[in-house]
């Protein structure tokens, strides 16, 4: 898993160096790799539907393409494909670094800013009306990164290609047919903020001063393109490419405050459409399936066999038939992990990470912004990437952090102090970085402060870290560890526990996520996340080789942090340091569970006290079983800690049922959606990557020198399957085949790790490999 | 034309209606041409035309400058004849008829003649309503008029107006003594049949508009229907008195009904007319002719009931076709086709309310498509559903020549996939599918066809079999063998197979067949037959999945027995199907019948 040398590396030199030069997110590339051919399609990695959507419906039925930078939803309706178009970049707002009354951030549009579209790409055939076409399908194969349309009209067959290339960072549209037909409509290309242009191309300028523009470019065979006023006309073209390019002048560098004024996106989006359309689209289709199969290929998972009835059924009537049928599907189970997969690949390469919807909008203003949510959302939305072969696709993240991070250390410095802050450090002192609970791509923060939040995206760095053993990128990261230790150094309490006489330092007055009171101390999300922080800075320091004395200091306040117990009233593990339940029992967060998932501090294996594995699940019971996508991604996950497959499965279930009428669930297109209201659903990014996260950790749990195959194996899957190139932590990759329940083969491919314990069901082993090299094992059930 | 339409109108004049008559023609009586059948009787298939309610009615700009429903006037409605005659009348499309206000002035205020007759509003109409007549036959198209039912009350003239060749007898002698009013606005005084002046009256209106040479009247605010029920609302006697009066007149002068006609009356509409509006008005009465919801959906659930009451001599109105201009229908392209394809499957009249001046080239399509007219004026029977009513919804008609005509709709706002099951139709196997809209033959389908409809969609096929015979299973909902829940049980019903049914399916009633055996896995599409007075929701589930709701349309009453094909997952074995009515009331279920093979 050899990363190509590139960006990655040179920001790591900077940022050691301190002198972080920024590189434009959108930016000229370099000729990329022109491949022959293209790989087999396999049905099991092909969703499929029988109607295309329309305007109205591009988020429940729109499919998703995107090349980590630009996405666009498309309606592959026959007569008129619209193509609405974001780039995670092209936001409104800025710094927002002028605190409300209540010495919180503003949370609008125009101060903290949204995430919002950049074009709308429509082509017409108005011959090619819904009513009036037979044979409809269209297709979405996962594993090269292509929706297929495919219809007849009057005899003939029309066949339309859609992907979003990363090697020629456009959006392709290839229309063709078979059997003598021809194209003839309209290509209107338009900015969704009043924007001036022309046919081809327009741009405009956001009041902070980022810069945005789009342009296409298209060409036909046999017939004619050309401008027609604010369109393109193509008349009796037997082939038609459209390409699409577009961006920002963002760039990654507080220094010049997240952008770039000397660059000018629509040129260079014209540069780069006319680039791309001197290739054939065959040739555009090639280069881009190769550069997306090389990620998608790296991971591979089989549940098991579905009935040829259930491959009978199109994607939509398969959701219905698991729901209503209640008979498992192994295949769409696997595939819904899948699509998981494609999303992120598509969503979170070289740019900005995927926030609540990633580059998918069907409007100019998403729900909560389409921001970074850092008291659950973001950190989930990376929790499969590693598990599930994406390792490349966290970078994002990561480079997302490291971008802002002086920003956040500015804004800490400058505001947190402020009087009005109730969640400001009551020690007086101030110190390294932290967030508020939404983030924006200028530095900035919106809605209330979130002290722990830096601690939790520390720790979601670190895990990265922990799965590939890569020293640059523990490198990378290691100033936000810092920065994020040094903020609770300032910020914690000193306590002495009552009856005891215990001294304990606690975490000042803050918020448990988004419940009970507003300011309580000692929570135990703050407390599981800090401790975890500094267990995880110890190690990075020692690591690195880096300021020991420092390191010995943070242990040292770790080992006085008070973590907390069961409570006497409610048997459950306390989210807050009193015995009553001051929120919701079955609140959609759990964040007094952090320190059993996605932490591993409360273990069922023995190390940990009973009483305090019996009160996480009594806990984690009385959160219930039926909340919004990601709450119960969050659910199976810890319900997999605790190796109980039922619950676990039942939740993945629960994520899969059809969503009607806005209802929580899984719309036509496996957008999950969110009832963010009666009859309102809004489409949320994180169940779609918290549940594939979920059925991996089902079957792998791994820490740093320990494995552990099939923790909670649900009977539904326990027939037979396999798991290829699952990332482990402890720095391997690995392939587990399994039958009747049992692990018969597991191969450990070390990416850095050399010993690991693997364990199943009470047994374990001590293994030993090289890095680079593997080890399978076969005798696992003795 | 509804309700909403008078209480808008300004009062002013309803004490001193005595209005003088004028027009000595009137009084020239139509020699007597007894019908003696032969060539087609009235109605034997749907009228086909135009009608002026819609743009009367409608709030698009410029259509209606004088006030509302100012669009009414001689010079509009032969300018909209001319055009029909031009562009639709090849199509079949003859009708011309004039709505209500003909003898009303722009003010609403009514006119009538020395008898208290309707008489022609002279603004409107300055050369009176037999030029129009005249005007339209000159074409080669058909006359309608309008009246409401009931003495209206501004032509009483405090019961002293003389009726038209009736011996003496003057608007007192033709309604009951406390004047009580009748009709969907309560705008009229009660006839009453019992007294022997009141036919009379009703024959001198029939003589009236016959002698002017009309060839269709519409006759509106009949109850019970137009919204009233009860003693007052009833006037099936004044039906019957015009349909008398009309054959008295010895003119072919069909006799159609308005509005929202009581089903519970069909055999009385049956009787004496030769087509009942099955529904509310199909305007919106806002700034386009119409809208989907709340005008054009509302059919697909309100025309199941009456299906089986269609046919030669008298058929369910549906109301105007409005899908010729779709900026002034106010409807996408797929509303309009599916608007057009309900019509004509369920053989509604097919008449437009639209500016016939200014068709689009889509609307022209729609209106013009002789496959598609040909269902509406062929010999095959109505259409009804053999799905439930769920939002993607099959209706099919087996046609004499053992041909299926089979409509799909999609009514999602979202575009979807919809089948249909050749089971459903009595099928099994291959048949090759012709597709109507498209002038198009799609080739030969085996088991269903499958067709993507855009959001309010449709698609209209003709399916040809060229496979065998569908085999079924059948249990009867009445068998020992069954589990009833809640307040479920058994009851006669003569219509039944068996002759007797489960009933009481409602809040936690439940039937379940215990042991429907079938061979292989899969999904099976059901058919179930049931009885149905309104349109009712039912949970149907099989073994431990989890239940699909569904709405069964009406079957019109509380003793007949339709069916509907329900999807069933089912395993290769024993397995239980259970209809469970939830917190609702659901249908009673005669028998299920289930096929021996699954959806392929």
């Amino acid at each position: 898993m050899q990363k190509p040398p590139s960006r990655r590396g040179f920001l790591t030199l900077a940022a050691a160096t301190g002198a972080l030069t920024a590189l434009p997110a959108f930016t000229a590339t370099a000729a990329p790799r022109r491949p022959t051919a293209v790989p087999a399609a396999d049905t099991r990695h092909q969703l499929w539907w029988r109607a295309p959507a329309d305007e109205h419906t591009l988020i429940r039925q729109g499919l998703p393409v995107g090349n980590g930078r630009l996405g666009a939803l498309a309606t592959n309706d026959p007569g008129r494909e619209l193509l609405l178009v974001t780039d995670v970049t092209l936001w409104t707002g800025g710094l927002n670094d002028t605190l409300d009354a209540d010495g919180q951030f503003p949370y609008g549009r125009e101060d903290f800013g949204s995430l919002t579209l950049l074009a709308r790409l429509t082509v017409d055939l108005p011959d090619h009306d819904l009513s009036a076409v037979t044979g409809y399908r269209r297709t979405l194969d996962l594993a090269q990164g292509v929706v297929t349309t495919s219809y007849v009209h009057a005899g003939v067959t029309y066949r339309r290609q859609l992907f979003a290339s990363r090697p020629d960072d456009v959006i392709v549209l290839h229309f063709t047919q078979s059997g003598g037909g021809r194209h003839t409509g309209t290509i209107t290309l338009a900015g969704t903020h009043g924007e001036n242009g022309t046919a081809e191309s327009f741009a405009g300028t956001f009041p902070g001063g980022l810069r945005h523009g789009a342009a296409i470019a298209a060409h036909g065979s046999g017939g004619t393109v050309r401008t027609t006023g604010s369109h393109l006309t193509f008349t009796d073209c037997r082939e038609l490419t459209v390409v699409l390019s577009g961006g920002t002048n963002y760039v990654p560098d507080a220094a010049t405050r997240y952008r770039d004024p000397g660059l000018d996106p629509r040129a260079l989006a014209r540069t780069k459409v006319r680039t791309a359309a001197r290739h054939s689209a065959g040739t555009l289709l090639r280069t881009h399936v190769a550069d997306h199969h090389a990620l998608f290929g790296r991971f591979a998972l089989s549940l098991g066999t579905s009935t040829a009835e259930q491959r009978s059924l199109d994607t939509w009537e398969r959701i219905q038939a698991r729901a209503r049928d209640g008979e498992p599907d192994p295949e769409l189970e696997a595939a819904y992990v899948q699509f998981g997969r494609y999303l992120m690949i598509a969503g979170s390469r070289d740019s900005l990470p995927l926030g609540l919807q990633g580059p998918w909008l069907d409007g100019n203003d998403p729900d909560w912004m389409g921001d970074y949510h850092t008291d659950i959302n973001l950190q989930m939305n990376y929790w499969m990437a590693d598990r599930t072969g994406l390792a490349p696709c966290f970078d994002a993240f990561t480079d997302y952090c490291v971008a802002q991070l002086p920003s956040w250390t500015d804004l800490t410095r400058r505001l947190f102090d402020d009087p009005r802050n109730r969640y400001r450090n009551s020690s007086g002192r101030n110190a390294g970085w932290t967030v508020a609970i939404s983030t924006n791509p200028f530095g900035g923060g919106g809605w209330w402060w979130h002290p722990a939040g830096n601690a939790w995206l520390c720790n979601s760095l670190f895990e990265h870290y922990e799965y590939t053993n890569s020293r640059t990128h523990l490198e990378k990261i290691y100033p936000l560890l810092k920065g994020a230790c040094e903020f609770w150094e300032a910020r914690l309490l000193t306590t002495t526990l009552p009856g005891t006489g215990r001294e304990v330092r606690i975490a000042d007055s803050d918020w448990s996520p988004e419940q009970g009171p507003l300011d309580a101390k000692g929570i135990t999300y703050a407390q599981e996340l800090v401790w975890a922080l500094f267990g995880n800075y110890r190690t990075a320091a020692r690591e690195l080789g880096r300021d020991a004395g420092y390191a010995r200091a943070v242990g040292a306040l770790r080992e006085k942090l008070y973590l907390p117990v069961v409570s006497p009233t409610t048997g459950r593990l306390e989210e807050w340091m009193s015995p009553d339940d001051l929120g919701e029992p079955a609140h959609r967060h759990l964040s007094p569970l952090v320190g059993l998932f996605p932490g591993d501090r409360i273990r069922p294996d023995g190390s940990t006290p009973a009483d305090i594995v019996s009160g996480a699940t009594a806990l984690l019971t009385a959160r219930g079983m039926n909340s919004f996508g990601w709450a119960n991604a969050w659910r199976a996950l810890c319900w997999a800690r605790l190796k109980n497959p039922d619950k676990a499965y039942q939740l993945v279930v629960t994520n899969l049922r059809p969503s009607h009428d806005g209802g929580n669930g899984t719309a036509p297109n496996l957008f999950d959606i969110y009832e963010a209201g009666p009859g309102r659903g809004i489409f949320q990014i994180d169940a779609n990557l918290g549940t594939p996260a979920a059925v991996t950790e089902m079957l792998l749990y791994s820490r740093p020198g320990h494995l552990e195959l099939l923790p909670a194996l649900p009977d539904a899957w326990a027939a037979s399957g396999s798991l290829t190139g699952a990332g482990a932590r402890g720095g391997f990759l690995v392939d587990l085949r399994w039958r009747d329940g049992k692990p018969t083969e597991v191969r450990i491919r070390s990416v850095g790790g050399t010993t690991t314990s693997v364990g199943y069901a009470g047994t374990s082993r001590t293994v030993r490999v090289r890095p680079g090299e593997a080890v399978t094992l076969r005798d696992l059930v003795r | 034309m509804r309700s909403p339409s008078y209480p808008v109108l300004p009062a002013r004049g309803l004490t001193a209606a005595v209005v003088l008559a004028l027009t000595a023609g009137l009084t020239t009586a139509v020699p007597a041409a007894a019908h003696t059948g032969g060539p087609p009787g009235p109605a034997a298939k749907p009228y086909m035309g135009w009608s002026s309610w819609s743009m009367q009615s409608s709030k698009y700009p410029g259509l209606n400058p004088d006030g509302d429903y100012s669009y009414l006037t001689e010079a509009n409605v032969l300018k909209q004849a001319d055009a029909l005659a031009a562009r639709l009348k090849p199509y079949g499309y003859t009708y011309v008829n004039l709505d209500s206000g003909w003898w009303r002035d722009k003010d609403w205020k009514p006119g009538f003649d020395a008898h208290a007759r309707q008489q022609a509003d002279p603004v409107r109409f300055p050369h009176g309503m037999k030029a129009v007549a005249d005007h339209l036959h000159g074409l080669g198209l058909k006359a309608g008029i309008y009246l409401p039912v009931g003495l209206e009350k501004e032509a009483y003239g405090d019961g002293k107006v003389p009726l038209w060749h009736a011996d003496g007898c003057t608007t007192a002698d033709i309604v009951h003594g406390d004047l009580r009013t009748t009709n969907g606005w309560d705008s009229a005084y009660k006839l009453d049949f019992a007294k022997p002046c009141t036919q009379k009256y009703v024959d001198s209106q029939a003589r009236m508009i016959a002698s002017w040479g009309y060839d269709f009247l519409k006759l509106d605010g009949v109850g019970p229907g137009s919204f009233k029920s009860g003693e007052n609302y009833d006037n099936v006697a004044d039906v019957a008195a015009w349909q008398k009066a009309i054959a008295a007149t010895g003119r072919p002068v069909h006799l159609e009904l308005s509005w929202s006609l009581d089903i519970g009356h069909a055999a009385d509409w049956k009787k004496y007319a030769n087509g009942w509006r099955v529904d509310t008005d199909v305007e919106c009465y806002c700034n386009t002719l119409v809208s989907w919801e709340n005008s054009v959906d509302d059919r697909f659930t309100d025309t199941p009931g009456w299906t089986r009451h269609a046919g030669p001599g008298g058929w369910n109105d549906l109301d105007s076709l409005d899908v010729g201009n779709g900026a002034m229908d106010g409807l996408t392209k797929a509303e309009r086709q599916t608007y057009a394809t309900l019509w004509a499957v369920a053989k509604s009249p097919l008449y437009t309310g639209d500016d016939l001046t200014r068709l689009d080239s889509y609307g022209v399509k729609l209106l013009t498509n002789r496959e598609v007219i040909a269902v509406d004026q062929g010999d095959s029977p109505p259409a009804r559903p053999v799905t439930p009513s769920d939002p993607q919804q099959v209706w099919a008609a087996k046609n004499p020549d053992g041909t299926r005509t089979v409509a799909l709709f999609n009514l999602a706002d979202a575009p979807a996939a919809v089948t249909a099951d050749f089971s459903s139709l009595g099928l099994t196997g291959k048949a090759s599918v012709r597709d109507l809209w498209n002038h198009e033959n799609l080739g030969t389908y085996t088991n269903t066809i499958t067709e993507a409809l855009p959001a309010h969609g449709s698609r209209l096929f003709t399916v040809t079999p060229r496979g065998g015979t569908l085999t079924t299973t059948g249990y009867e909902a009445e068998a020992a063998a069954n589990t009833l829940g809640g307040r479920a049980s058994v009851t006669d019903c003569s219509a039944c197979s068996g002759g007797r049914k489960v009933g009481d399916l409602y809040t936690g009633g439940s039937l379940r067949f215990n042991d429907v055996v079938v061979d292989r896995p899969g999904t099976y599409l059901v058919k179930v037959a049931y009885i149905s007075g309104d349109p009712r929701p039912v949970n149907v589930s099989a073994g431990s999945g989890a239940a699909t709701r569904h709405t069964f349309p009406s079957t019109g009453d509380w003793g007949t027995v339709e069916t509907v094909s329900v999807p069933v997952t089912l395993k290769a074995g024993s397995n239980t199907v259970t209809f469970d009515s939830g917190s609702d009331y659901a249908p009673d279920i005669d028998r299920i019948d289930v096929p021996s093979s699954p959806r392929q």
